[in-house]
């Protein structure tokens, strides 16, 4: 099974669910531990987290700060805000429902 | 330019930082990632590479993270803004010949609107002004006050009429009579208008008690500030006018004065006192003197076609009722502000000849900047090209001309305003010559400011268009394979044609200047009819000063006879008026036999003493002057001129006929024809006139001609000692030389001849900039081809012909152009300049030889630099 491209408005959610369960964490940590969770059936251009991390904290969902790597290398750190929990929470019930609908549509369709 | 390149690139450094940060983050993400790759055994450098490859088009993520700040349009609007700026600093010359010429073209433009605002657009300030209108006599002005009654009583389309009139009046306080302006009114005048008092009261209809019976005064703003000290308790104070107590009621707001646009009023006295201000001459009663303007208020539901018919139809029956003396009855409505059309109407059509000539002036400037932009574009081709190449769009590239030609126009804009803020504030403080108070308030406000902006963009707008055009056509294979400046040498260029369309709209400016030019040396060349040189002249109003007829004839005696004496006086005499000042009274005059209305005919009057014609040195033709034993008991007597002789008599041959003022009035001889001279303005037909001896037909106010070749202020000055020892109360006005009298008469053709040779001017040097600016760059693009030719043995002959052949073709198509429609246009032209002839050949043929020599001016510069080409030089680089 090959590698999907990132869906269309996907990536904000998987960058606020990846900070909930571990903030702060930089960029590279972010986009590393997607593909990890992923496990390769994601092509993740890597450089495309920044937009979202920039979009992700112009509505306030996350906060960054300038901070060091484990390895001692200057990195921005960014943190899930209440307004992005929130925001999390709100999206998960989304997803579900969508999920949820289209699991029933895909199956009466078999 | 530097401190907005600070301002721009502190804007910029706000997009900088956000790139800055995206710079960090893509250097951390690559080192965290080599640091992996390097935990798992690489080598730095692989590691290195490798993550880069991983992290992907960088490039691409720069412009959504970019794009993600939501200012992308505005950032490479920016981007072209900077661009452009960049390109004027560094082609110092060009932008600044640019700026210049956008510069004067917005100058000129902004001038000229801000006249036309200042006069006929700029709302007035009284309350709903679209609904005030000039209620005006067809053909004359004003209207009888009896009939200002009728018409005001029996309408049903108007909320109000008012009736008004400048006056002249003697006011005195703190001892001193000073000779004042101001305004007669109908009690309803203020209430019509809308005016608040800014304290006291205004006069209203409640105040017209019957003639005489209402000596009140209102201030304006500015004589309670200049000679009342702006003092709260003038209120109530009594001033004396012509003698007489009147209360100061109230003060009129600050900048309020009245509805004549050019007047400074001084102060407003009800038109009921109209018997107590013009002393000697009461008229409210009578329904020949038209002497009363009337302003009236529109119903809201009332359009200006029903109110002039509603009119009409009151015209008609009036003009019945009163045959014998409203037989031309008419009544026409007509935007106030400028004495309805008899200053509005000449004022008007004047006023859009300049906007018309203004535009031609944009225009030309336009083409300018355009051909100038054309002629860069040549050298910007392969700029162009390699960004075409990298991917700029058509748009992308016609934007940057026209962002680039807008910080041109932009930066001409504000210089042009600031041109014309400072013409504007020299025609404020300008002055007429005149005995009157005049002021022209042209002060640009934000609407003024609004307008040259505009023109500016516009300008701009213009001028890119056609390069934009070229510019987003740029085909980059086709320009960056060929060696420089040889790309497609298209026959006619958009260039060529502009510059002829300058040369040809230029020579219709110049054709436009040059007749003004020669109607003013002919003005001033046309015979007066007197002498104004070595001439003083005072005036004085002895009504107003409380002299009856007796008293005044005798201190007019007494005048004459100690300024006769005066030393250095060689000749002096009085009158009531004389020939061109502003004041000239007319009467009708009848054959001796006449015996019905038509054959009257309308006569320039004056009232002279003895010694009158030697003193403005007018030449008697036949009979004798006036001499002091032409007195009331004496026979009736006058000296008539030959226009009046012509119209009257039908014949030269006047000496002992006689003529009548009135049907059943007694006659009059002549005694003394003279010769035909101008009387009310440089450029009438002869006109008759006839002088009455001011003993036999007396009039209180006078003027006293003294002439004498010792220096006009000493004999004035002299003068003035006269009269104040003779009544040292009485105010004395319009003292001057003799030949002053012909500013007011000669100011629309002087002001005429300045606005369009400053035009004309303007013009040329616009188009001889255009043209050798596009010359030298001829020259410069074909340096190659001009060394080339040299070295292949061309002789000089052959290099100006190569370089001129073009221009000579440009120049020639314009000024072919530019006559036809100096010929087609002729009729706007005698519009604005009057008393010549459009079509006057040699004013044609001057100024296309003018055209001609200028050109070949322009070009010579460029054309020597052709001739130097060295061979060598040229061939060796490139």
């Amino acid at each position: 099974m090959g590698s999907s491209d990132v869906q269309h408005g996907t990536l904000d959610l998987m960058v606020l669910r990846t900070l909930e369960q571990a903030s702060p964490l930089h960029g590279y940590g972010i986009a590393r531990r997607i593909e990890q969770v992923a496990e390769g059936m994601l092509a993740l251009n890597q450089g495309t987290i920044y937009p979202a991390l920039l979009r992700l904290e112009q509505r306030g969902w996350i906060t960054s700060a300038p901070g060091r790597s484990e390895n001692n290398r200057p990195a921005r750190f960014y943190s899930i805000t209440r307004a992005g929990r929130k925001q999390l929470t709100h999206e998960k019930a989304r997803w579900a429902r969508t999920v949820a609908m289209m699991r029933r549509l895909l199956r009466e369709d078999v | 330019v530097s401190t907005l390149r600070l301002f721009l690139t502190r804007l910029f450094g706000l997009f900088r930082r956000h790139d800055r940060r995206l710079s960090e983050e893509i250097e951390a993400h690559l080192e965290l990632l080599a640091d992996d790759y390097r935990r798992r055994g690489m080598v730095p450098e692989d590691a290195k590479s490798a993550a880069r490859r991983t992290l992907g088009n960088v490039t691409h993520v720069q412009e959504v993270y970019r794009a993600q700040w939501g200012w992308p349009a505005v950032e490479s609007w920016l981007q072209d803004l900077r661009y452009g700026l960049r390109l004027v600093s560094r082609n110092p010359g060009f932008a600044s010949v640019a700026i210049v010429v956008l510069a004067l073209a917005v100058g000129a433009n902004t001038v000229i609107f801000s006249v036309a605002h200042a006069l006929l657009l700029k709302p007035l300030a009284v309350e709903r002004p679209d609904e005030i209108v000039m209620v005006q006599h067809r053909g004359t002005l004003g209207f009888s006050f009896p009939d200002y009654q009728d018409l005001r009583d029996r309408n049903d389309a108007f909320e109000d009429m008012a009736g008004y009139r400048i006056t002249h009046v003697h006011l005195e306080y703190q001892g001193a009579a000073h000779r004042v302006w101001g305004y007669l009114a109908t009690g309803n005048y203020f209430d019509l208008l809308g005016v608040r008092p800014a304290i006291g009261r205004l006069f209203t209809a409640g105040d017209e008690r019957g003639p005489g019976e209402s000596p009140l005064a209102v201030l304006s703003h500015d004589t309670w500030h200049a000679r009342f000290a702006g003092s709260p308790d003038v209120i109530g104070r009594t001033i004396t006018i012509n003698r007489l107590p009147f209360t100061i009621i109230g003060v009129a707001p600050a900048g309020f004065y009245g509805i004549e646009r050019y007047y400074r009023p001084e102060v407003w006295v009800p038109m009921a006192m109209q018997p107590q201000i013009e002393v000697g001459n009461p008229w409210l009663d009578r329904r020949s003197t038209r002497n009363t303007w009337v302003v009236g208020r529109l119903h809201p539901s009332v359009t200006r076609e029903r109110a002039q018919a509603n009119l009409d139809a009151i015209a008609k029956v009036i003009a019945t009722e009163y045959a014998n003396v409203n037989a031309d009855f008419g009544v026409v409505l007509t935007q106030p502000g400028l004495m309805g059309d008899r200053v509005g109407g000449p004022a008007r059509a004047f006023l859009f000849g300049l906007v018309g000539l203004a535009g031609l002036v944009l225009l030309i400037g336009c083409a300018n900047v355009a051909s100038l932009l054309l002629a860069r574009g040549t050298d910007r081709q392969r700029e162009l090209a390699v960004r075409a190449s990298l991917g700029a769009g058509a748009m992308r590239l016609a934007r940057q001309v026209v962002t680039e030609t807008l910080v041109l126009s932009l930066l001409g804009g504000i210089t042009g305003a600031a041109l014309a803020w400072m013409a504007a504030e020299l025609l404020t403080g300008w002055r007429a010559p005149l005995d009157f108070p005049v002021q022209f308030d042209v002060r640009l406000d934000a609407r003024v400011f609004g307008f040259a902006f505009a023109i500016a963009t516009a300008a701009g707008l213009l001028a890119a268009a056609s390069p934009a055009r070229k510019a987003s056509r740029t085909p980059p294979n086709a320009i960056l394979r060929s060696p420089s400046g040889s790309w497609r040498r298209r026959r006619w260029a958009m260039r060529d044609v502009l510059v002829s369309g300058q040369v040809a709209l230029c020579l219709v400016l110049l054709v436009a200047s040059s007749h003004a030019l020669v109607g003013l040396r002919r003005t001033l060349s046309m015979p007066l009819g007197f002498n104004p040189e070595n001439a003083a002249v005072i005036g004085f109003e002895l009504a107003l000063a409380g002299y009856d007829r007796q008293r005044g004839q005798d201190f007019q005696r007494r005048v004459w006879e100690a300024v006769s004496v005066l030393p250095g006086v060689e000749q002096a005499a009085y009158s009531n008026s004389i020939p061109l000042s502003p004041d000239q009274s007319s009467n009708v005059a009848f054959p001796e036999n006449a015996a019905s209305w038509p054959e009257g005919r309308s006569v320039t009057h004056y009232q002279v003493s003895p010694g009158f014609f030697r003193t403005m040195g007018m030449r008697l033709a036949v009979g004798r002057e006036f001499e002091w034993r032409d007195t009331e008991r004496a026979p009736q007597v006058a000296v008539v001129n030959l226009a009046f002789a012509r119209r009257v008599f039908g014949s030269t041959d006047a000496i002992g006929r006689r003529f009548k003022h009135a049907l059943s009035g007694p006659t009059i001889e002549v005694v003394g024809l003279v010769e035909d001279g101008k009387y009310t303005t440089m450029t009438e037909d002869p006109r008759p006139v006839v002088f009455r001896p001011i003993h036999q037909s007396y009039n209180s106010t006078t003027t006293v001609i003294a002439r004498s070749s010792l220096p006009t202020e000493q004999v004035l000055a002299a003068m003035r000692g006269v009269l104040a020892t003779l009544d040292p109360g009485l105010p004395v006005y319009g003292a001057g030389g003799l030949e002053q009298v012909l500013a007011l008469p000669l100011l629309p053709s002087r002001v005429a001849a300045v606005a369009l040779s400053s035009f004309g001017l303007l013009a040329l040097t616009l188009a001889l900039a255009g043209l050798h600016g596009l010359v030298a760059y001829a020259v410069a693009s074909r340096r190659r081809e001009i060394g080339i030719r040299v070295a292949l043995g061309a002789a000089s002959g052959q290099i100006v012909r190569l370089a001129m052949q073009r221009v000579t073709v440009m120049v020639g198509a314009g000024l072919i152009a530019g006559t036809a429609l100096a010929l087609a246009v002729g009729q706007l032209l005698s519009a604005i300049v009057y008393d010549v002839s459009v079509s006057d050949p040699m004013v044609l043929a001057s100024a296309v030889i003018a055209m001609l020599g200028s050109s070949t001016v322009a070009c010579a510069g460029p054309l020597l630099s052709a001739l130097r080409v060295d061979p060598m030089l040229v061939l060796r680089c490139d």
